[in-house]
């Protein structure tokens, strides 16, 4: 929808603006007539006084190409000197204690991928990719809540042309290329990283349990069957008219509707966390992660990981990389880290004894 | 003591005698053999050496290489993002590099050994004509049916599934059709393929046979209506009466050929899977 608004904006424009070297000459005639002839404000009703304008709609051509390529590069150069965190100066590193909670990433939903143990059973993996992930801002936890520190962490790069000003400032105090998506991250005060740091899949680690939260696939409107599973009514025998609908909604004795009553509506495209999934496998070169079972979201979408907070597993996640994992320290990951019990492909065949 | 010596001479005569009748053999066999072995055994008797076979380069053959490129390998339409496609394949190569997977096809006879905790020696072993092959990347399956005393069996196997030990083909070739449930509602006759028969030969660069073969069906009602043109089933030998078969046109969609949304052509991406995956197997 805003795509057509645009392109009749964009006809509309031209034709009344009168952008020089824009409009062909009979359209410039055609808007001529228009002006003083009485055909009526034909194109003064496609674009009203109050609607915005787009960065480029009052750019030319070479402009547009030069602000395109500049801002590019300039966030090549942007990713390329947040490389080398533990080189900059990075606020202090404390050691992992129990009780202490740390960031999570912003990643990317790739799709699922079946996987097996060596014991020969299967499951289901999402894959998770975790593309040019950096904390963007820090609050100290006076500021946001009295109680705890947050971090904001960014996802993946997207263009800065569609974004407003309040969210462009953060990203340049940052130092870092604008996000498509940010999170804030509850934090105790002995994970806190710079702003700018880059984070890495290799902050999780094989044998770990997660949380991912993201926004499921949005369904539209919904009837009352599919969106809360009711039963509805037979499909013969007498039913006029009848096949999905609610059939009661509330009781005489009450004499109401009592809210939150189960109607039809919007359904998904809401935030849902899918809680306590292990992670089986680390890719460290492709910087993905491989999380057990499903995942809320439709592919490619960014999804938040973090550290679960299910009291079954708080024994699983003990001595994470602290705060966060640095690819420029001293430690070097292979490049493919498993869980003690998956089958690596490399292996031979399962065999029983 | 005389005589022992006597005797020790005698023996190491005859052994010289021995060694020199050898010797004699041996200068005869140097004219006639061509193996420098001989020379270097000194003299001692050695075993009569063929000559090499001689190796039959056919050139002519090697030019006709045959591109079998596994149907998994191949991914979907869909905005899935090409990483995960290729993250996929480098696991299917690494199996690949363990266990052989060979070449089969949609009606192809196949023997499939997997390690099973509950038997006795803590295998299974099935044999079966393959009747599908469903699934892309490593959740790629294949269905084999067999009829085993009297009982129609089908097994569906992950091809990547670390549980199988041994993929061999006993026979490769096509069949009329890629889809062969069918043979479900055909005659048992069809179904029956021997579980201790020997592996047909079949030389890397021939041409698959396609196996012509039009079955027989049991009585109706089938488990699908497979005389519909939408399973579009050449295998089959419809002994239906006119009136049916012309019935069930009914229910053909001959614009379907012309839908340009449903096509998917697979040539490049095919060429540039099939070269990626050489190069990683060869490694």
């Amino acid at each position: 929808m805003p795509g057509w608004g645009q392109l009749l904006c964009r006809a509309g424009g031209r034709l009344l603006a009168g952008v020089p070297g824009g409009p062909v000459q009979g359209a410039g005639a055609a808007a001529a007539v228009a002006a003083t002839g009485n055909r009526g404000p034909w194109c003064s009703i496609v674009r009203h006084i109050n609607s915005t304008t787009w960065w480029d709609e009052h750019l030319s051509e070479e402009n547009t190409q030069f602000l395109k390529q500049v801002t590019a590069e300039e966030y090549r150069a942007q990713t390329a000197s947040k490389l080398c965190p533990l080189k900059d100066e990075p606020w202090p590193l404390h050691s992992w204690e129990p009780g202490s909670r740390r960031v999570g990433l912003v990643a990317i939903k790739l799709g699922m991928i079946p996987l097996w143990t060596k014991n020969g059973e299967r499951h289901a993996v999402t894959l998770l990719q975790v593309k040019d992930c950096h904390v963007l801002k820090y609050t100290p936890k006076e500021e946001y809540n009295g109680k705890t520190a947050t971090l904001i962490v960014g996802g993946k790069h997207s263009s800065p042309f569609y974004k407003p000003e309040s969210a462009l400032e953060v990203f340049r105090e940052a130092g870092v290329p604008p996000k498509q998506k940010t999170t804030i991250f509850k934090v105790s005060d002995n994970a806190i990283i710079k702003p700018g740091t880059p984070l890495y899949a290799a902050h999780f680690r094989p044998g770990q349990f997660v949380d991912v939260t993201a926004k499921t696939i949005g369904k539209g409107f919904q009837g009352v069957m599919k969106r809360w599973g009711f039963k509805g009514q037979p499909a013969s025998h007498g039913q006029t008219k009848t096949h999905r609908r609610p059939g009661a909604i509330s009781n005489t004795n009450a004499g109401k509707v009592f809210r939150g009553t189960k109607m039809p509506g919007k359904m998904g495209n809401v935030y849902r966390t899918a809680f306590g999934l292990k992670v089986w496998r680390i890719n460290t070169k492709n910087n993905i992660i491989y999380v057990n079972g499903s995942v809320p979201g439709h592919k490619n979408c960014l999804v938040k990981v973090r550290d679960t907070n299910l009291p079954t597993y708080r024994d699983c996640n003990k001595n994470p990389p602290f705060p966060t994992f640095f690819a420029d320290g001293e430690e070097e990951l292979p490049e493919d880290l498993y869980d003690q019990e998956v089958f690596q492909f490399t292996d031979p065949s399962v065999t029983y004894v | 003591m005389a005589a022992a010596c006597g005797r020790l001479l005698e023996q190491a005569g005859v052994r010289a005698l021995a060694r020199a009748s050898a010797a004699r053999p041996a200068a005869r066999c140097r004219c006639f053999s061509s193996s420098g072995l001989l020379r270097a055994n000194n003299g001692e008797p050695t075993k009569f050496q063929p000559p090499p076979k001689p190796v039959v380069v056919d050139k002519h053959k090697e030019v006709a290489e045959r591109r079998f490129l596994s149907p998994e390998f191949i991914p979907p339409r869909g905005r899935t993002n090409p990483l995960k496609f290729y993250i996929e394949r480098t696991d299917m190569i690494q199996r690949r590099k363990v266990l052989n997977i060979p070449e089969f096809y949609v009606g192809s006879i196949l023997s499939v050994t997997t390690a099973d905790p509950y038997a006795s020696d803590k295998t299974s072993r099935f044999v079966g004509i393959c009747i599908q092959r469903g699934g892309k990347g490593l959740g790629a399956t294949f269905v084999l049916r067999n009829i085993i005393e009297g009982q129609g069996v089908e097994f569906c196997y992950e091809l990547y599934n670390p549980r199988i030990r041994e993929i061999k083909v006993l026979k490769l070739e096509k069949r009329l059709d890629d889809n062969l449930m069918y043979l479900r509602d055909a005659l048992p006759e069809y179904s029956t393929f021997d579980v201790n028969m020997k592996p047909v030969p079949h030389s890397a660069n021939d041409e698959i046979p396609v196996n012509q073969l039009k079955v027989k069906m049991k009585p109706r009602p089938w488990t699908k209506r497979w005389e519909r043109p939408k399973f579009n089933i050449q295998g089959i030998h419809f002994e239906l009466p006119k009136e049916m078969m012309e019935e069930a046109q009914k229910w053909s969609m001959p614009w379907i050929q012309f839908d340009m949304l449903r096509e998917y052509n697979t040539s490049k991406l095919e060429k540039e899977i099939w070269k990626e995956v050489n190069e990683e197997l060869k490694k």
